[in-house]
């Protein structure tokens, strides 16, 4: 199923870049935004969840905000500009955690994989 | 780029797959990716660290019009007929009213059909004349049998050469008795001589049906899978 997930996803991405014909106006963001979501996030899933495994296991080893980064890139698309963003820190540092994460991720994976 | 270097690879391959790479980096990299078989093994291999995570994000089930325009474009814009094992696998949409309105939706499936000549009203058939509501004329008329598997296969006729307003959807409904909620049989044109395919599992709501409604909707269909335009054509099924 790895393959078919990647092709989704990848596609997924490529039109989440691509350049938004029609921009939300503001008043429509604040609305969507107003709206709760009562179902758990992925961070709260990713905690719950057995079966994620090794990678859920590795992800334990990352401080707060890498792993935060990294949950936020993955699950819910953002880019480096908009992590940024959503976590108010400067660009520089968003790249930073997401990379020694992600480093740090392969480290501790590296045994079971090989 | 400097590709050769191990290192740079393998940190451009995670940030491509867990997406974080911005809009021109990612297009120059998926080049990138075509041509060089080392930086795709280190793809791969992030995905397989990474993507065993979407498993753990519950499911959601598509709008069963999704996978009927799949259907049709694999099948080159020809809506197939119901292939049982796809149907068979959309009992579980049921749970919730608006499931169900969408599961009627998806389950009827039409075929124009230019040829046929408007059925005889055959000894067994059930025949439902539908009226103008506002001239009270015969407007439409619906008459169905039984197909091979249980299905019903319903042919409409269309008199007077209707006309539809541009943007909007002619609806079907069937009526289910008092305090029951109306369930779409789909939408239909304004040609002569139509034909759908009602599947067996909701055959004997048809053939049980209070009457028949066709209402008029926003294009694609009632939005709320209730009727949520004015009923043109209504009326109830004879027995022949």
């Amino acid at each position: 199923m790895t393959w078919m997930t990647a092709i989704v996803r990848n596609r997924a991405l490529d039109l989440l870049r691509r350049p938004r014909e029609v921009e939300l106006d503001e008043e429509h963001e604040e609305l969507i935004a107003s709206i709760p979501d009562e179902s758990p996030g992925p961070d709260e899933l990713l905690r719950q969840s057995a079966d994620a495994g090794a990678l859920a296991e590795c992800m334990k080893l990352l401080t707060g905000e890498q792993q935060k980064s990294i949950t936020l890139a993955f699950f819910y698309g953002l880019s480096h500009g908009e992590l940024a963003q959503q976590m108010q820190k400067p660009l520089g540092t968003v790249k930073t955690w997401v990379r020694r994460g992600l480093e740090r991720l392969k480290d501790c994976l590296e045994p079971r994989n090989a | 780029m400097k590709l050769e270097n191990g290192q740079l690879r393998e940190r451009l391959a995670a940030e491509y797959v867990l997406g974080t790479m911005p809009p021109r980096a990612r297009r120059r990299f998926s080049t990138l990716l075509k041509q060089n078989p080392a930086l795709r093994r280190d793809v791969m291999e992030w995905e397989s660290r990474f993507l065993p995570l979407v498993d753990i994000l519950p499911g959601i089930q598509p709008p069963a019009r999704v996978w009927a325009t799949i259907e049709a474009r694999i099948h080159g814009n020809r809506i197939p007929r119901s292939p049982a094992s796809f149907w068979q696998n959309l009992s579980f949409w049921r749970a919730s009213s608006f499931a169900s309105a969408a599961l009627a939706l998806a389950l009827v499936i039409f075929i124009s059909l230019p040829g046929p000549q408007a059925p005889e009203a055959l000894p067994g058939r059930m025949v439902v004349v539908m009226n103008d509501m506002q001239t009270q004329e015969p407007a439409m008329t619906a008459t169905w049998e039984h197909g091979k598997q249980g299905e019903r296969i319903v042919r409409l006729r269309v008199m007077g050469h209707a006309e539809m307003a541009p943007g909007t959807a002619w609806e079907m409904w069937m009526l289910q008795g008092e305090n029951q909620k109306p369930v779409s049989l789909g939408l239909i044109t304004t040609h002569e001589t139509q034909t759908m395919v009602v599947p067996a599992v909701m055959a004997s709501q048809l053939d049980n049906a209070a009457g028949l409604a066709m209402s008029v909707e926003p294009a694609g269909g009632s939005p709320t899978g209730l009727p949520t335009g004015p009923v043109l054509y209504y009326g109830k099924p004879l027995k022949t």
